[in-house]
């Protein structure tokens, strides 16, 4: 590189960068700031001005345990997620790219799949006279049908088969970008295949897990067609209670207090996140 | 860069001469087999003789009939809604009185008449039951809450609605003139002993799901939805005792853009022919008092409104003044 060239400022360069997001700001303040903006004043303005809308949904144990719902099944779904997910990410990275390109198609047909579609035909698979307990009866395995629907079993598989892209790309991502110059190193210094996996291996995959984990996280949080679909109401999670409070009681205040108390769960989960990962990915480059 | 421009210009002037020149009207209703039934039995007579495009729209959202209405940008001109909340909503400002010199209310059904709304069909909640899958079907609401001499799953309304509640305390015996004012306590205790054997219906293509499939071989449903069923070659058995009726209404949202089209078509719609046209479709009773005259009486038998036997009315007055409170603590005892 020519020496003569000034390089920039870095303090400058990130304001230029910053300019240039201005148009992606204002869109997100016009549709999405001003929005949340008026959900809260609703959420404490209906049906009168005060707080009793977060009193009455803080202090219920029937609002409270669906907030519980609502994070267990995060987490579960979630952590179901990443232990599956985990295997094929790693498979798909040490595939031969033919194989790993046709494996990647089918991840994305299904992401791109209607997701009602996709949530009914598990429930064709998973009722007590579906396929599934059809085959395990006719093979003598059970002799009464499992319950793998309208329960957390159903929700928890329903959710975990939409959220897997959302787990496997971005650790793909991760560790594409291992040197495998790193294991022979590792084997070098006399670590074992074991040794190698939980010392090495793991911790760089770490920012793609975390990422990847927090994604699905947070948008199982949200999640409203599957758990409504697939769930029976005493799973019932925050944003069919939204869904409830908005379409059929017509009481937005509450609905406004519930939607706002699961974005600043979910904004609080997101700082954390940037604390945790954000640095060390930073470093990672 | 000239030819998008262009062809924006062309499809604004597209836009504009269509609201300008040629009038529709949007009608927004549920969906399925019903919604297909009111566009042949409405919508396109109504086309046919007004030349009025009729948009169907939906599924009905009660969330978005107040956005709309708050933001003064309603985009639906007829809706189809349930009853008791077409009492309330009327009573909340959210709905355009009807204009009665257009629609004729002398022959409606006056149950389901108020000076916001008409009855759009009336429908029964009866007791459905898949006969190849048991070995006996339950006959009256005690026998629905029976998981002794009827074990295994039956669905039911998941939403708050006027329908479930009654059938809970019918069947723990109070008598049909003695429901309201509704005693929930008692109605959830009731509930609460079949609780882990209901599973619920919240579309009524579901509930057909869920009885042909025979993942919950019986339940109350709505009796359309067995006749349809029936059709389809399943063997569904309807018993009819103790029946518990409610209806939809169709209403106008406060500041539609095309009132007077569609009083027009509230008209046509609960005219005698149109409601004798939806009911020979779907199996839910005329709330025009001269339909039955037109219909073949074979499938007038059929209707609810011929199961007066020991038919129960579910009180709309009742509902509206109480829709908020029991949907409370409906949604929360399900969550329980």
């Amino acid at each position: 590189m020519p020496s003569f060239v000034a390089l920039p400022e870095v303090a400058t360069v990130k304001r230029r960068e910053f300019r240039s997001t201005l148009p992606a700001l204002l869109f997100l303040a016009l549709f999405f700031v001003v929005p949340v903006i008026a959900l809260l004043l609703r959420s404490v303005l209906e049906p009168q001005p005060g707080l009793q809308n977060y009193v009455e949904l803080l202090g219920s144990s029937t609002y409270l345990k669906v907030f519980f719902n609502t994070f267990m099944v995060s987490a579960v779904v979630t952590i179901v997620s990443l232990t599956i997910g985990f295997p094929v990410a790693w498979t798909l990275a040490i595939m031969p790219s033919r194989w790993a390109a046709i494996v990647f198609a089918i991840l994305l047909l299904s992401m791109w799949t209607n997701l009602l579609a996709r949530t009914y035909a598990w429930m064709v698979l998973l009722q007590r006279t579906g396929l599934i307990n059809k085959m395990l009866m006719g093979m003598g395995l059970i002799d009464k049908p499992l319950a793998l629907v309208n329960n957390l079993t159903g929700v928890t598989i329903g959710m975990t088969y939409i959220m897997l892209p959302f787990i496997i790309l971005p650790l793909y991502g991760t560790i594409r970008k291992i040197d495998p110059a790193i294991l022979q190193a590792a084997a070098l210094c006399g670590a074992n295949r074991w040794q190698a996996l939980t010392r090495v291996l793991l911790p760089l995959t770490v920012p793609g897990m975390a990422a990847g984990a927090l994604m699905v996280f947070v948008m199982s949080l949200g999640y409203f067609v599957t758990p409504a679909l697939l769930g029976g109401t005493s799973n019932m999670m925050l944003a069919e209670l939204i869904a409830q409070f908005v379409q059929s009681l017509v009481n937005w205040g509450m609905g406004g207090a519930a939607a706002l108390v699961l974005l600043v769960v979910t904004l609080a989960l997101y700082a954390v996140q940037l604390r945790i990962v954000g640095n060390e990915s930073e470093g990672g480059r | 860069m000239k030819t998008t421009f262009a062809s924006a210009v062309f499809a604004a002037a597209l836009a504009f001469s269509t609201s300008a020149f040629s009038a529709e009207i949007v009608f927004s209703s549920w969906g399925g087999t019903t919604q297909d039934a009111q566009k042949a039995a409405w919508a396109d007579k109504f086309t046919a003789e007004t030349g009025t495009t009729v948009l169907q729209d939906g599924p009905t959202d009660y969330g978005k009939i107040k956005a709309m209405v708050e933001a003064s940008g309603v985009t639906w001109d007829v809706v189809d809604v349930e009853g008791d909340y077409a009492a309330q909503a009327g009573k909340n400002g959210m709905l355009e009185k009807l204009d009665f010199a257009v629609i004729d209310r002398s022959k409606l059904d006056p149950r389901f008449v108020t000076d916001y709304s008409v009855g759009s069909f009336y429908y029964s909640f009866v007791i459905g039951c898949n006969v190849d899958a048991v070995d006996a079907c339950p006959k009256n609401w005690a026998d629905l809450f029976d998981t002794t001499k009827f074990p295994g799953k039956r669905t039911f309304y998941k939403w708050s609605a006027p329908g479930v509640i009654e059938a809970a305390l019918l069947a723990d015996g109070v008598a049909a003139d003695k429901l309201y004012p509704l005693d929930l306590d008692r109605a959830f205790k009731k509930l609460d002993t079949i609780k882990g054997d209901i599973i619920w219906w919240s579309g009524g293509a579901q509930s057909q799901q869920l009885i042909a499939s025979a993942e919950a071989p019986f339940g109350s449903v709505w009796n359309g939805r067995m006749t349809a069923l029936a059709e389809t070659g399943v063997n569904v058995e309807t018993s009819w005792e103790q029946n518990i009726t409610a209806a939809d209404s169709l209403v106008v949202p406060k500041g539609a853009k095309n009132k007077d089209a569609a009083m027009k078509f509230i008209a046509l719609a609960t005219s005698a022919q149109g409601q004798a046209d939806l009911a020979a479709a779907t199996g839910y009773a005329p709330t025009n008092l001269d339909s039955a005259a037109l219909m073949d009486p074979e499938k007038a038998k059929t209707l609810p409104d011929q199961q007066t036997a020991s038919q129960v009315n579910a009180d709309m007055n009742y509902w509206a003044e109480n829709r908020d409170a029991i949907g409370e603590r409906w949604y929360a005892w399900q969550a329980q």
